[in-house]
């Protein structure tokens, strides 16, 4: 089955997501370099259904400083500072990288990047273009991507990454005909995204099935803050099919107001200051709590209105909304849209030191896959700009590494035509596992969590990873593949919010009682590997 | 819950030599799309259906499919009971997977200089729209041009013109389209219609890159003369026969009848001077259906073939007369007879003092006597401008359907618009090739249509009569006087 050439490059670097395309016009500079991709090279990952925007310090008026502070409050004191620091520095950097490659942001009357406000920050420096911002970087950085000599290996997933001593020197990739890559480079970047996909209600595409964090721990790398999964407050929830499809933040930037059956605003009970643009986690447990409390619509969400705004603003600045709900018969200018909380964002994900080094020698890692950037709450905003700042630093580090000779370890890639062979045989519908999987995330593992519920909900995992997937055919092996990711990332988030002992920024414990604030937390990130897990204490450093 | 039945496409390369069609039942849920069909058939039917989706709302553009033919995204696009799913008109790898990538790849990137500002806004709003493409293909998969010419296509034109907008592009983009294919477009309008983000690629991009190309001496030689041509005479042809004015007596015409309303009549340069016969036919079934017909000798042409060819200079001018002709007589509605001059006056007018429309829109607004019924069987071409550019579909077939029994076939450009027939021959003939044989499909005795321009073009590839329908209307009315008299010989 496996195919018999071997590509071999500089830097591979997995995912085309707006990290993965910009490691990879980064790392071209220095040599051969492929991007393997499970879908066509940009239409999959989260990046090109981004809406909202980019945050970058852009004003005079606006500072590094406060969009520090805004993120690590935020984050409720979990991110990683020097990350952070680097986040905010060099995203307007960035930002100017992408206009000179011809990207069309929304521009003010001085023809400046306009920006708007987005929540938790305290001025309003979110870049957009309309609400498809993230589908504008992706379309600019194909078009950079073009000019570069990248290769790609299109719709090819990456099932293993290989290892020479403890060192990562390639990968095995699956081709939609079940044919195995193998793809050896002296540098490897994951930039595979996230993986909320492990939930019932989710706003991830179809990538978003946490691959990379499952390669990145089968591998040995080591994970922070996996328990912190960020419940987006605005996901649709009509038609069943459609729930969890994300309702952009950017309606409640552009004055959006959330009600209750009742009528009443009640984002002034839960934060009065910062209203509907409060943080994320703040709004969703809002929504949660509204919902709970009976004051729910009959599809279980809240309203979120815009009815007030005028038309053309509507039709200028959320065209994308409009479109999206009216193919489901809403006019967003008439009449509000019903919304709950949607899984979004995962916060934790492979720990990286600024260069985007991994605990593994010869793997980076950015962009959603990587933690330690937005602690226990992302501020809408800033994994855009994340993409493209730590994109640029992990295919600059992979690019700058050494050439060295590699063998490829048959015992490896044998050890995966086992896995696959195993599938051909199996008996359960991979389908079924990972819908039960994703219910079962869902209610365990949600906005509120229990010791209790979380334990049940690993037991249920153990059990989905201990039954034999059934691949109808060879081209069906990717499929297996994928619900074996997400039933380890799924593990990986679980075990995590079992060790973090106490509620911080999207982490709610509902079965502890604490008397610290986050800032004071005595803890720091949680981490797991194949060798250790655990907590750190206070400061995470 | 509810339960659905579809037809799927499905292609195996290995064992099928062409795609076989099976149907599948399956439970989905209320308000669910074509994708959560497919998904259920993957999960719960047949695991081996190949198809693509990633975002699922409409976003990424992986999921393009036909559904009845005609290309929706999988995931907006709401499943209907009885659909058949089929991969869109381009190279089938799979099921209903088609290899879009290389044509995505074969899209020009921009060439940054060292300007590192944005455009100023108003740049930026004419790029945005042409931005929002999500590379689905739709609008190559049913592009005309690309099928028998040397055409990139239309979004690679959207492209092209995207680049040529931003001043922070370093390339000459207008010369690339000439190279591409860009004066191959007929104007057909598909591309648009496909698109699920409405780019309106044929006037947003192809007849602005053609400005461009016309202002850099691109233009073809043959465009040239027409326009030379209207700068001399007003029209956009020569008279090849006393024309349609000359035919004339009055410039207004009385109902046989209690008139229902009074029109103006535009003509258009093919009606009067190619086929003026048509026009008096026209004016005939207006007369006897109760319509007023008032006709300004003074109209000239609608400037349509100026601007499908990028040639501006005289527009104003041509645009000034037509709405002084009809303005200075009070006249309130306009009507056409041309589906190219009514789409033109409709769209590309910056505002009339008056109504436009189509004959066809006209005739079945007001009601029209029945005409005697013909024992014969005739099939519809639908034109571009009437159909895609005026909406315009179920009308001519209601009226047609009073005279004869219509037969069906495609709605495809016959390759007569666009400049194409003048400027490239060779792919016009052979779209209307392509149309000899779907006209041959149908097995119909009579093609009836609703442009000159149609008219004129489908006669040389059918050896079927080919009539405007009032001429057909007319028909069903001499038959019917016909035998009044045999009945009656004294009325
Ligand atoms: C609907 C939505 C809206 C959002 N809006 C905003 C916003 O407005 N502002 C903001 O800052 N953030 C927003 N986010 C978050 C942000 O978009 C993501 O965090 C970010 O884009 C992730 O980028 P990425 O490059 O890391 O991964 P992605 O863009 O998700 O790309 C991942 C890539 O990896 C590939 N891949 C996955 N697994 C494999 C494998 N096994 N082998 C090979 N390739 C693989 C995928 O095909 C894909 O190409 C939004 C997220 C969503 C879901
Ligand atoms: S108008 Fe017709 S011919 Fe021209 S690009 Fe569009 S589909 Fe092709
Ligand atoms: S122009 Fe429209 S139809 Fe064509 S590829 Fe882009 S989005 Fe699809």
């Amino acid at each position: 089955m496996r195919s018999s050439d071997q590509v071999e490059c500089h830097v591979l670097v997995i995912g085309s997501g707006g990290a993965g395309i910009r490691a990879a016009i980064e790392a071209s500079q220095y040599g051969k370099t492929v991007l393997v991709s499970k879908t066509l090279v940009g239409k999959g990952g989260c990046t090109t259904m981004a809406e909202g925007g980019y945050n970058a310090v852009l004003n005079q008026e606006d500072s590094c400083e406060v969009h520090y502070e805004d993120t690590m409050r935020g984050g409720a004191f979990l991110n990683d500072p020097r990350l952070v620091e680097i986040l905010v520095k060099e995203a307007p950097d960035r930002m100017a990288d992408l206009v000179r490659w011809g990207a069309v942001f929304d521009v003010t009357g001085s023809c400046e990047v306009a920006q708007r406000p987005f929540g938790g920050q305290r001025f309003p420096r979110t870049c957009y273009a309309g609400d498809r911002t993230g589908h504008e970087m992706m379309m600019t950085l194909k078009e950079r991507l073009a000019s570069t000599a990248v290769e790609r290996l299109e719709e090819i997933s990456v099932i293993s990454l290989l290892s020479q001593g403890n060192s990562v020197c390639g990968a095995l990739g699956l081709d939609r005909d079940g044919e195995m890559n193998v793809i050896a480079a002296d540098s490897v970047v994951l930039a595979t995204g996230g993986g909320t996909r492990i939930y019932d209600i989710s706003t991830n595409s179809s990538s978003g099935t946490g691959d990379g964090y499952a390669l990145g721990y089968r591998a040995g790398a080591e994970l922070i803050d996996m328990e912190q999964i960020q419940f987006h407050p605005t996901g649709a929830v009509f038609p069943y099919d459609a729930r969890g499809r994300l309702v952009t933040e950017a309606v409640r930037g552009e004055g959006g107001v959330l009600r209750n059956t009742a009528g009443e605003r009640f984002m002034s009970r839960y934060d009065p200051e910062r209203m509907e643009l409060s943080t994320r986690d703040v709004v969703s447990r809002a929504i949660a709590n509204e919902i709970l409390a009976g004051r729910g619509t009959e599809n279980g969400g809240v309203y979120l209105d815009v009815t007030h705004l005028p038309a053309s603003q509507i039709e200028s600045r959320l065209p994308v909304m409009l479109e999206q709900f009216l193919k489901f018969g809403v006019d967003i200018r008439k009449e509000p849209m019903e919304v709950a909380p949607t899984a979004h964002h995962i916060m934790g994900g492979i720990r990286i030191d600024p260069t985007c080094q991994t605990s593994l020698p010869g793997l980076f890692a950015c962009g959603e896959v990587a933690g330690g950037v937005h602690g226990a709450n992302r501020l809408g905003g800033n994994a855009l700009a994340d993409t493209q700042v730590f994109g640029k630093r992990a295919g600059e580090s992979a690019g700058k590494a050494k050439e060295r000779k590699i063998v490829i370890d048959e015992a490896q890639i044998s050890l995966q035509q086992d896995r696959l062979d195993q599938y051909l045989n199996g008996e359960v519908n991979p389908a079924h596992v990972s819908g039960t999987l994703r219910t079962a995330m869902w209610e365990g593992a949600g906005i509120f969590r229990t010791g209790e519920a979380l334990t049940r909900t690993l037991e249920v995992i153990r059990h989905l990873a201990g039954l034999r997937l059934h691949a109808a055919s060879h081209r069906n092996l990717l499929e297996c593949c994928t619900v074996d990711n997400m039933l380890t990332t799924a593990s990986l988030v679980v075990r995590s919010a079992m060790i973090r002992r106490e509620s911080r920024g999207a982490h709610v414990r509902k079965d502890i009682v604490q008397d610290w604030e986050p800032k004071n937390s005595p803890f720091g990130h949680t981490y797991l590997s194949i060798h250790r897990d655990g907590i750190e204490q206070s400061g995470g450093k | 819950m509810k339960t659905l039945t579809v037809k799927v496409s499905r292609f195996d390369p290995e064992r099928d030599e062409k795609p076989r069609f099976e149907t599948y039942t399956v439970e989905v849920n209320e308000g669910a799309r074509v994708l959560n069909v497919l998904h259920a058939i993957h999960d719960e039917e047949d695991p081996t259906l190949a198809y693509r989706y990633c975002c699922a709302s409409g976003q990424c553009g992986s999921c393009a499919v036909r559904v009845n033919g005609v290309p929706v995204l999988a995931c907006m696009e709401e499943a209907r009971d009885g659909m058949t799913i089929e991969p869109l008109n381009l190279p089938v790898q799979r099921d209903l997977v088609v290899d879009i990538s290389p044509l995505i790849t074969s899209l020009h990137p921009l060439e940054p200089g060292e300007e590192c500002r944005m455009p100023p806004a108003e740049t930026v709003n004419a790029l945005k729209p042409l931005r929002s493409c999500i590379e689905c293909l739709a609008c190559v998969s049913v592009c005309p041009a690309v099928e028998v010419a040397k055409f990139a296509g239309p979004t690679a034109m959207r492209q092209e013109m995207r680049l040529a907008l931003d001043p922070r592009d370093m390339r000459d983009r207008t010369t690339q389209a000439v190279e591409e294919g860009l004066f191959t477009c007929t104007s057909c309008q598909a591309c648009w219609k496909a698109c699920p983000k409405e780019i309106e690629i044929p006037g947003k991009a192809i007849e602005k890159l053609r400005a461009l190309a016309h202002k850099k001496g691109f233009s073809l030689p043959r465009h040239l003369e027409v326009a030379k041509m209207i700068e001399k005479t007003g029209r956009s042809v020569s008279r090849t026969e006393p024309t349609f004015f000359e035919r004339i007596e009055a410039d207004v015409f009385e109902p046989y009848c209690e008139a229902k309303a009074t029109v103006g009549f535009f003509i258009g340069c093919m009606y009067s001077h190619r086929l003026p016969q048509t026009a008096l036919d026209a004016v005939e079934v207006l007369r006897r259906n109760g319509i007023r017909v008032v006709i300004p000798r003074e109209q000239v042409c609608c400037g349509s073939p100026l601007i499908r060819t990028g040639q501006l200079g005289l527009l104003e001018m041509l645009q000034r007369r037509n709405i002084e002709a009809f303005a200075t007589r009070g006249i309130g509605t306009v009507v056409t007879m041309c589906a190219g001059c009514g789409a033109t006056l409709k769209k590309d007018y910056p505002s009339t003092p008056f109504v436009v429309k189509d004959i066809n829109e006209l005739l079945d607004e007001y009601g029209i006597e029945a005409p005697e019924r013909l024992p014969m069987v005739a099939t519809y071409h639908d034109p571009c401008h009437l159909l895609r550019g005026q909406g315009v579909s179920e009308e001519p077939r209601r009226l047609l359907s009073k005279v004869v029994r219509l037969v069906e076939m495609p709605a495809v450009c016959c390759g007569s618009g666009g400049g194409v027939k003048s400027g490239f021959p060779d792919e016009a003939n052979a779209l209307g090739e392509k149309r000899r044989k779907e006209i041959e499909k149908t097995g119909a005795e009579l093609v009836i249509t609703s442009c000159p321009f149609c008219e004129f073009h489908i006669r040389e590839h059918t050896d079927l009569p080919v009539k405007h329908v009032v001429s057909l209307l007319l028909e069903g009315y001499r038959e019917k006087d016909r035998k009044r008299n045999e009945t009656c010989p004294s009325a």
